[in-house]
C-alpha cells in the first residue's frame, strides 16, 4: 500500500475519529479549569511563575484558539469529511441492496420451517415483493427505513457545516460596541455607521427587579445617506443596515464638573469604569468606580446598593497622581471632592446602555449545521433499517430470514414473527 | 399553588422513597410482587411529581426550569420518566431498583435548595429556556438511566444468584443494546439542548458559542458519548468497554451538572 493511501486510510478510519474526539474532550475540559485570556502576571500570581510560563507555552491561555487546538479541529473535519466520501458509494450500494432480492446477504437471524411467510412479513409490518435468489428458488423479501442507513453520514455533514459556519464566522465576523445615555450619537466602532441612542428603559417590577431593558436606536451611514430605526432589548435584536444590534449591558453614568479655583476647568459624562483626565494636570486623574443609588456600606462586605431608586445616592471614586493612587473614598448626595485647586462634582446620575452590534455573514452555516447533525442523530438511530426475506426451500416450506441494525431488539420481534408464521424450529442467531 | 406545590413534593419524595425500599425487598427476598408495586408507587410518585412542577408553573407564572431547585426537580422527574420508560417497555424491574436511589438522591438534592420563587433576569425571559431546558431534562434522564445500566452490566457477572437474575435481567447482548438506546436518546436529546441554546445564545449575548465552562462541559460531554457510540462499533469494544466509558459519560454529566456550578462560574451561573 503507497504512503498516501495509508495517509489516506488512518485520515478517514474511525480509530482516528476516535483518538480525535477523547483529545478534543480532554483538551476542551483541561482549558475549562484555566482562566482564559490572562497576562503572565495574573497567572503567576493564582498558580506559579513556572505554571504561568508553562501556560503561555502552551497557549492554555487562549486555549480554543490555539494553534493546535485548532489542528485537532481541522483534522477532526478532514476525518469526517474523508470519511463521508468513503462512505458515500458504500452507503448507496447499500440502501440498494436494502431493496433489491437477497444476493449474498448475510443474515442476522433465520427461521425455518415456516408453512406461511406471509404471516412473518404481515407481522412486521412489511410488505414482500417476489423474487429469485442466486440459486433461483423463490423468494420474498422486504426491507424498512432504508433511509436509516444515511443517518450517521447525514450527522457528520451537520457537524461539518457546524464547524465550518463557526470557523468562517470567528474569521470574517465584524463586531463593534457602543454605550451612551439617551440622546447621545456615536460612531460604531471602525464600520462607518453612526448610532443614536433615540431612548432607553429599563422596565422594573412591583418588586424591584428588572423586567428588561429597552433601547430605541437610530442607525445612520453617512456614506451611503441610509438611516434605519428600531427597538432592541435583551433577547430581541434588530437587524439595521446588515448589522445585529444587541441591548447589552446597563450601568451608572454621572456627569463630572471640575472647577479650578472657583472657576469652571472641564464637563463631561462619564460611565462607571471610565476616568478623566484634568485638562491643565494630565497627571491627575479621578476614576469613576461605581456608583450606588441606594448607598449603604456593609461591614466585611464594603459599599452596596439596597435598591435600584436613587434614595441615597453615592460615587465611589479613587484619585490617581503619576500613576500612584492618591486615595480612594465614597461621596454622599451633593459631596464635593477637593484635591488642592480643583473641585469635582459627581452630578445628574443615570443609566447607560451598551449596545453591541454584529456582523457574522455564516451565523446560518452554523445553525443549519446544527439542525442537520439533529436530522442525522434522528435518522441513525430512530430509523432503523430491517430486512428480511424468505426463501421457498425444497421440502415446500420456508426460511426466513433476517437482518436489522437493531440487532437483538429486532430479534426478538422476528421471533415473534416467526412463530405466526409458524416456524417449527428455534429461531438461529447468526453468531451462534 | 406553590404550597400544594410544597405538600406534593413531600408526597413525592415519601413515594420515591418507598418505591427505593420496595425494590430493594425484590432484590433480597426476590419476590415480584414487590417490584411490581414499586412501580406503581413510582407511577403515581411521577404523576404526582408533574402535578407539582404544574404547580409550580402556574404559582411562579413561567416554566419551573430556572434555578437550582426547579431544576434539580425537573431532572429527578427526567430520570423518573425515562427509567420508567425503558423498565415498562424491556420488562426490566431490576433497572428501576438501580435508577429509584438515584432519583431519590437527586430530588433529596433538590429538596435542599432554596424553593423561593424568584422573577426571572432580562436574558432569561426567552421561549427558547423551555426548549433548551426541557431538553437537557431528557438528555440528562437518558444518561442517567445509561449509567444505571452499565453499573447492572458490571455488577451482573459478579453476582452469584444466576437463578434470579437470568429471570430478570437481560443478558448481556441485549442489556448493551438496552444502554446503547438510553445513550442515543440522550445525546439526541443532549445535541438538542446544545443547538436549542446556541440559538438562544445568539438572540441574547450576540454570540452562539462562547466557551462558557457550561457550554465547554456540554460539548466534552457530547464527545464522551460520540466516542462511545464510535467505540461501540469497534471490535471488542461491547460490552464491558462500553460500559465503563457510560459510566465515564455519566460522570461528565453530573460534573456539567453540579461541577460547573461549583467550580467554573460563567455566563451559566445561575443554571
Amino acid at each position: 500500500m503507497s504512503s498516501i493511501k495509508k495517509i489516506w486510510k488512518f485520515l478517514s478510519s474511525m480509530r482516528f475519529a476516535i483518538l480525535l474526539l477523547v483529545i478534543l474532550a480532554g483538551a476542551c475540559s483541561a482549558a475549562s479549569f484555566i482562566t482564559q485570556g490572562q497576562s503572565y502576571t495574573w497567572y503567576a500570581q493564582h498558580y506559579s511563575e513556572r505554571t504561568a510560563a508553562l501556560i503561555l507555552a502552551l497557549h492554555l491561555d487562549d486555549a480554543f484558539h490555539s494553534w493546535w487546538f485548532l489542528l485537532i479541529a481541522l483534522f477532526l473535519c478532514l476525518n469526517l469529511l474523508f470519511c463521508n466520501i468513503i462512505r458515500f458509494p458504500q452507503i448507496r450500494q447499500r440502501v440498494k441492496a436494502q431493496s433489491s432480492p437477497p444476493k449474498n446477504s448475510t443474515a442476522a437471524f433465520s427461521a425455518q420451517d415456516i408453512t406461511d411467510p406471509d404471516a412473518v412479513f404481515q407481522h412486521l409490518h412489511m410488505s414482500p415483493s417476489r423474487g429469485s435468489d442466486e440459486n433461483g428458488c423463490e423468494v420474498l423479501y422486504a426491507s424498512k427505513n432504508s433511509i436509516g442507513l444515511w443517518g450517521a453520514w447525514v450527522c457528520h455533514l451537520g457537524i461539518l457545516f457546524l464547524i465550518a459556519g463557526f470557523s468562517l464566522g470567528q474569521i470574517t465576523q465584524q463586531q463593534a460596541s457602543v454605550y451612551g445615555i439617551a440622546g447621545q450619537t456615536k460612531p460604531v466602532g471602525d464600520t462607518g455607521l453612526i448610532l443614536t441612542i433615540d431612548d432607553f428603559r429599563i422596565g422594573l417590577r412591583e418588586d424591584d427587579t428588572v423586567e428588561q431593558y429597552t433601547a430605541d436606536l437610530t442607525v445612520g451611514d453617512p456614506a451611503k445617506g441610509t438611516v434605519q430605526s428600531a427597538t432592541v432589548s435583551v433577547n430581541h435584536p434588530a437587524t439595521l443596515l446588515g448589522w445585529k444590534f444587541y441591548q447589552n449591558s446597563t450601568g451608572w453614568a454621572e456627569q463630572i464638573t471640575v472647577t479650578e479655583n472657583g472657576e469652571p476647568l472641564q464637563a463631561e459624562l462619564l460611565c462607571a469604569g471610565e476616568y478623566l483626565r484634568i485638562s491643565d494636570k494630565p497627571d491627575l486623574v479621578i476614576y469613576f468606580n461605581a456608583f450606588y443609588p441606594d448607598y449603604v456600606f456593609v461591614p466585611g462586605s464594603g459599599p452596596k446598593t439596597v435598591s435600584g431608586h436613587l434614595n441615597n445616592p453615592a460615587t465611589l471614586y479613587t484619585v490617581y497622581y503619576q500613576d500612584q493612587i492618591l486615595g480612594m473614598n465614597v461621596l454622599i448626595g451633593e459631596e464635593e471632592l477637593t484635591i488642592d485647586e480643583y473641585t469635582v462634582i459627581f452630578s445628574e446620575p443615570r443609566n447607560y446602555t451598551l449596545i453591541q452590534a454584529k456582523k457574522d455573514s455564516f451565523t446560518w452555516l452554523a445553525f443549519l449545521g446544527g439542525f442537520v447533525t439533529v436530522i442525522g442523530l434522528l435518522l441513525a438511530f430512530y430509523v432503523q433499517p430491517a430486512k428480511v426475506w424468505a426463501i421457498k426451500e425444497g421440502s415446500g416450506s420456508w426460511a426466513v430470514h433476517g437482518s436489522a441494525k437493531s440487532g437483538i431488539l429486532f430479534q426478538e420481534k422476528f421471533l415473534a414473527a416467526a412463530r405466526a408464521g409458524g416456524a417449527g424450529k428455534e429461531i438461529n442467531h447468526a453468531a451462534d | 399553588m406553590l404550597q400544594i406545590e410544597n405538600t406534593l413534593s413531600t408526597i413525592v419524595m415519601l413515594l420515591y422513597f418507598a418505591a427505593m425500599i420496595l425494590y430493594f425487598l425484590f432484590i433480597a427476598f426476590k419476590r415480584d410482587s414487590f417490584s411490581r408495586v414499586a412501580i406503581l408507587l413510582q407511577i403515581i410518585g411521577f404523576v404526582l411529581h408533574t402535578i407539582a412542577l404544574i404547580c409550580r408553573g402556574i404559582g411562579a407564572g413561567r416554566l419551573p426550569l430556572t434555578n437550582q431547585y426547579e431544576f434539580a426537580t425537573s431532572f429527578a422527574w427526567g430520570l423518573c420518566l425515562v427509567s420508567l420508560i425503558f423498565v415498562l417497555r424491556f420488562h426490566f424491574p431490576v433497572l428501576g431498583a438501580f435508577a429509584a436511589p438515584l432519583v431519590f438522591v437527586i430530588i433529596g438534592y433538590a429538596a435542599m435548595q432554596s424553593k423561593e420563587v424568584h422573577e426571572l433576569m432580562p436574558a432569561l425571559r426567552s421561549n427558547w429556556l423551555g426548549f433548551h431546558v426541557s431538553t437537557a431534562i431528557i438528555a440528562y434522564g437518558s444518561f442517567g438511566v445509561s449509567f444505571v445500566l452499565s453499573i447492572i452490566f458490571l455488577l451482573r457477572d459478579r453476582m452469584k444468584e444466576k437463578g434470579f437474575l437470568d429471570q430478570h435481567i437481560p443478558n448481556r447482548e441485549k442489556l448493551d443494546v438496552i444502554s446503547y438506546r438510553s445513550v442515543s436518546l440522550g445525546l439526541l436529546f443532549l445535541t438538542f439542548t446544545i443547538v436549542t441554546g446556541a440559538i438562544w445564545a445568539e438572540r441574547a449575548w450576540g454570540s452562539y458559542w462562547s466557551w462558557d465552562p457550561k457550554e465547554t462541559w456540554s460539548l466534552v460531554t457530547w464527545l464522551v458519548y460520540a466516542a462511545y457510540l464510535h467505540l461501540r462499533l469497534r471490535r471488542g469494544w461491547q460490552g464491558k468497554s462500553a460500559a465503563i466509558f457510560a459510566v465515564v459519560g455519566f460522570v461528565c454529566v453530573m460534573f456539567t451538572y453540579l461541577g460547573v456550578n461549583t467550580f467554573l462560574p460563567g455566563i451559566h451561573s445561575y443554571a
